[in-house]
């Protein structure tokens, strides 16, 4: 891959608007990327595809030097280059286009446009000049945007069309974009789609992130699969169906084996009945979801991040409504109930983004597994917090869930990640809740962590807890799960039992390929 | 957890240091020398047993107010507004005290009362804004200031001038004064409730479950919500509390040391008191020390007109260094916190 002058090599070079060769990027223990190497030709709308956390952004960051690798080598149309930092990116023709806008909500659209590079005239802006030039962009890649309107009053579709025509006017022939349809409706993301292709069309590149399977499929010449911060595959598009490219995503090989379990099915503690919600962007987000949790088994969700997972956890905590339909904790409406209510009611939650839901990282352990039980006793008694019981409490969990720390007042941001999950889980597991809903627990954990967290789990099962696993690793559920419910696009598109977890069939289901009879129950 | 604390506490020393170098300089650059300036101001707080008394009359509403931005600050709210509410408690304070004869004692709880309640009042505004449709606080407490201030020289000059006197309220009864602490100084018992209250609220968050829901709101409000505590009704509790003891430092200025409404009254220690929160980090036992500080400062700065070449108004300036050291030291300080963040959730 190194310097050959050869013309053949040379040849081939040229044709790549973007090599990335062996790079790897560590924070702390955790790898991020792990020896990746990947080739854009020019002209070609090129997705990068995986779950949440398979590393696509830090790679992408990497490219546009926001980040330095640890190893690893970047060619940028041909010639070898340290990205030290974006401005060299953007020399080179990269732009990119982030999940997060940076706008100025006071300032019209040319004006932000052409923010830091205005055109001048005497010394002056030239905002007619600019406001042309904004229309004529916006014409010709179908961007529709009124370059007198203040940004602050658009809508987000709109707000990313700036962003991506503030790329073009700095020169961009090389398009990176980080989850583009996140924000996006769905008729925005068709209309995002056709401007991907007329770049292209003009002989422009793109890199387009997603986690998406259909819009990879409908939108790129070719997918490149990233999973745990590794590479699985580059392929063109055309010879790949959504069900391949599933299981690239998601693994194939079962790391972890079924736990042994006795059959235990006791009394419904979850009873949830054709219910609907809206996601941020008001879109429909559940729809018509029903299941049952009963005592003593695992139901788990399969699907690929996005799919209603988030809002499935968030409605059955109360921290989202409901639009449609029902949930019952123990024949309690939850509708009816606070958060706070709901717990009292009987939930456990291990929530997904753990870091800003599960913990106060600056604060300490002891205060951390105070959360949600201030209010009762022992911990406090007529309002006034009891620390000694608190403090002790913590120490008892520490030791009980071996958590790597020095006490119940070190902070928690001093502890990796494995060690805050596991304060979650001491923290959630031992208020007596008879329903668990576990979100992803073992996201970012490492390996002997996740072990420990399973036999927790297992321990919670055999203590006659109904718990709820969402989680996007089969691997996971197929060791823990009693049944699995695959969901896809906000319905659940069918159940397996956990022990005959066929790979290709929930695979099928994830991707929304097809919607297999489900299991017939006993009436 | 030790390490952590002095990090901070080194912060603060340093922004104050920094501060005061600057300020140092620019007294040379009028002429003046910075020793020279330093000795008088604090021969003029500390000189004698009088005077360390009026600096402790000056460091009363700055602490009382700086408490209630303590408070605010706990739960995640900005409390700008302290300023007004001290106003609004002023003056309700001075018409209990004039308009109604009490028997004494009564009087003059009664009179604290209705200034708590002007403070709370006051600020409801904005914290119902807030509450129900995510208005910042910041602004629209910034903006009541103005408001209240206006509408109590309204009320005094308008509704209840003394007859024949300056733009001020008939003098309040002496059933409503609030006990003196010495026979040479006006300094009274606001400075111990001011310490109670310190103290009081320190308590409260550290030992109380309500406490502890309030703290976390403050620093972790997703963390908060997710373990069942109601957010926006913390919000808006906490903002209503630091409004009502903005009142009551109003209302203890009134009835301790004024004895009456009048335009212009306690100008600044709304501002001083969030400063000086802020310099504590929000702690209210810290706010004793940094509102002392300030107190200091504002009567030593007294002498320094007489004794020096130099205006008081350099005390102005210091405080303007420390307020931009300060809030330099927190955006370097959110910088790198943010930057970890990215760190931690863009893989």
């Amino acid at each position: 891959m190194v310097s050959n002058a050869g013309s053949p090599t040379l040849h081939m070079k040229a044709e790549m608007a973007v090599a990335l060769t062996g790079i790897t990027k560590r924070f702390g223990a955790f790898v991020a990327n792990d020896g990746i190497d990947l080739a854009v030709r020019r002209g070609e709308i090129h997705a990068i595809i995986g779950e949440n956390g398979a590393g696509k952004t830090t790679l992408m960051n990497i490219l546009f030097g926001l980040l330095q690798p640890d190893e690893g080598s970047i060619r940028l149309n041909g010639e070898e280059t340290v990205v030290t930092d974006p401005a060299v990116a953007i020399k080179a023709g990269l732009g990119m286009v982030h999940q997060h806008f940076k706008l100025v909500p006071s300032l019209s659209v040319a004006d932000n446009v052409f923010l830091g590079m205005e055109i001048r005239r005497h010394g002056m802006i030239d905002h007619a000049a600019q406001i042309a030039r904004t229309r004529e962009l916006s014409k010709r890649f179908g961007l529709q945007v009124d370059p007198t309107e203040r940004v602050g009053l658009l809508s987000v579709g709109i707000e990313q069309r700036i962003e991506i025509l503030k790329v073009l006017v700095r020169g961009a022939r090389t398009i990176i974009l980080d989850e583009p349809t996140a924000v996006l409706t769905p008729q925005e993301s068709r209309e995002l789609f056709q401007t991907l292709r007329s770049f292209v069309a003009e002989g422009m590149t793109v890199i387009f992130i997603s986690h998406h399977l259909e819009e990879v499929m409908e939108v790129s010449d070719t997918v490149t699969v990233l999973r745990n911060g590794k590479k699985v595959a580059t392929r063109p598009t055309a010879e790949l169906n959504k069900d391949e490219l599933v299981r690239m995503m998601v693994g194939r090989e079962v790391s972890f084996d079924r736990r042994p379990r006795t059959p235990s099915r006791g009394d419904v503690v979850l009873d949830v009945k054709e219910l609907w919600a809206r996601d941020d962007r008001r879109l429909p987000a559940l729809r018509d979801v029903s299941f049952a949790v009963r005592s003593g088994e695992v139901v788990g969700i399969a699907g690929v991040a996005g799919n209603g997972q988030t809002e499935l956890a968030e409605v059955l905590s109360g921290l989202r409504p409901a639009s449609h339909g029902s949930a019952r904790l123990k024949g309690r409406d939850l509708a009816t109930l606070s958060p706070r209510e709901i717990r009292e009611a009987g939930l456990a939650h291990v929530p997904g983004d753990r870091m800003v839901r599960g913990v106060d990282r600056n604060a300490s352990i002891a205060a951390n597994m105070l959360m949600g039980r201030q209010h009762r006793a022992p911990w406090s008694s007529s309002g006034v917090l009891n620390w000694t019981a608190i403090s002790q409490n913590a120490s008892r969990l520490i030791k009980d869930f071996d958590i790597r720390a020095q006490g119940p007042g070190d902070a928690v941001k001093r502890l990796s990640g494995g060690n805050i999950q596991k304060v979650v889980l001491a923290r959630e597991f031992t208020n007596g809740a008879d329903f668990l809903l576990i979100d992803q627990p073992t996201r970012g954990v490492d390996i002997g962590a996740q072990e420990a967290i399973h036999d927790e789990i297992m321990r919670q099962r055999a203590a006659g807890r109904a718990i709820l696993l969402i989680s996007v690793q089969l691997d996971e559920l197929a060791a823990l799960a009693d049944r699995i419910l695959v969901m896809f696009n906000g319905r659940i598109m069918g159940e397996v039992a956990g022990d005959g977890a066929d790979e290709d069939r929930i695979g099928m289901m994830m991707a929304g390929v097809a919607a297999p009879e489900r299991a017939a129950e006993p009436a | 957890m030790i390490r952590d604390r002095l990090r901070e506490v080194s912060g603060q020393i340093i922004a104050i240091a920094v501060a005061l170098i600057l300020g140092a300089i620019i007294i040379l650059l009028v002429g003046e020398s910075p020793v020279r300036v330093l000795t008088t101001l604090l021969r003029g707080a500390f000189g004698d047993q009088e005077k360390i008394a009026g600096t402790l009359l000056q460091t009363t509403p700055i602490l009382i107010c700086g408490i209630a931005a303590c408070i605010g600050l706990r739960g995640g709210m900005f409390n700008v507004g302290i300023e007004g509410q001290l106003f609004l408690g002023g003056f309700a304070a001075a018409w209990v005290g004039f308009a109604f004869a009490l028997p004494p004692g009564i009087h003059m709880l009664a009179a604290l009362a209705l200034a708590v309640a002007a403070g709370a009042a006051w600020v409801a505004i904005p914290a119902y804004f807030r509450a129900r449709y995510n208005t910042n606080e910041v602004v629209s407490t910034i903006l009541s200031n103005y408001v209240a201030v206006l509408l109590t020289s309204y009320f005094t000059i308008f509704l209840f001038k003394r007859p024949g006197g300056w733009s001020e309220t008939p003098p309040i009864l002496a059933t409503a004064y609030l006990p003196e602490l010495f026979s040479f100084s006006r300094l009274n018992w606001g400075l111990v409730i001011g310490l109670v209250l310190a103290l009081g609220a320190a308590l409260v968050f550290r030992y109380t479950s309500w406490g502890y829901g309030v703290t976390m709101v403050g620093s972790a409000p997703k963390f908060a919500e997710y373990g069942g505590v109601n957010v926006k009704r913390q919000g808006f509790v906490v903002l209503l509390l630091s409004g009502a003891v903005g009142g009551l430092a109003g209302g203890i200025e009134t009835l301790g040391v004024h004895h009456r409404f009048m335009e212009g009254f306690a100008p600044g220690f709304g501002f001083d008191g969030l400063i000086a929160a802020l310099l504590a980090n929000g702690s209210p036992v810290a706010t004793i020390f940094t509102a002392l500080f300030f107190g200091a400062l504002r009567s030593g700065s007294l002498l320094l007109e007489v004794d020096t070449s130099a205006s008081r108004e350099i005390i102005t300036v210091i405080q303007a260094l420390i307020i931009l050291s300060v809030s330099a030291q927190v955006l370097v300080r959110r910088r790198g916190d943010s930057q970890a963040g990215e760190r931690r959730w863009k893989f």
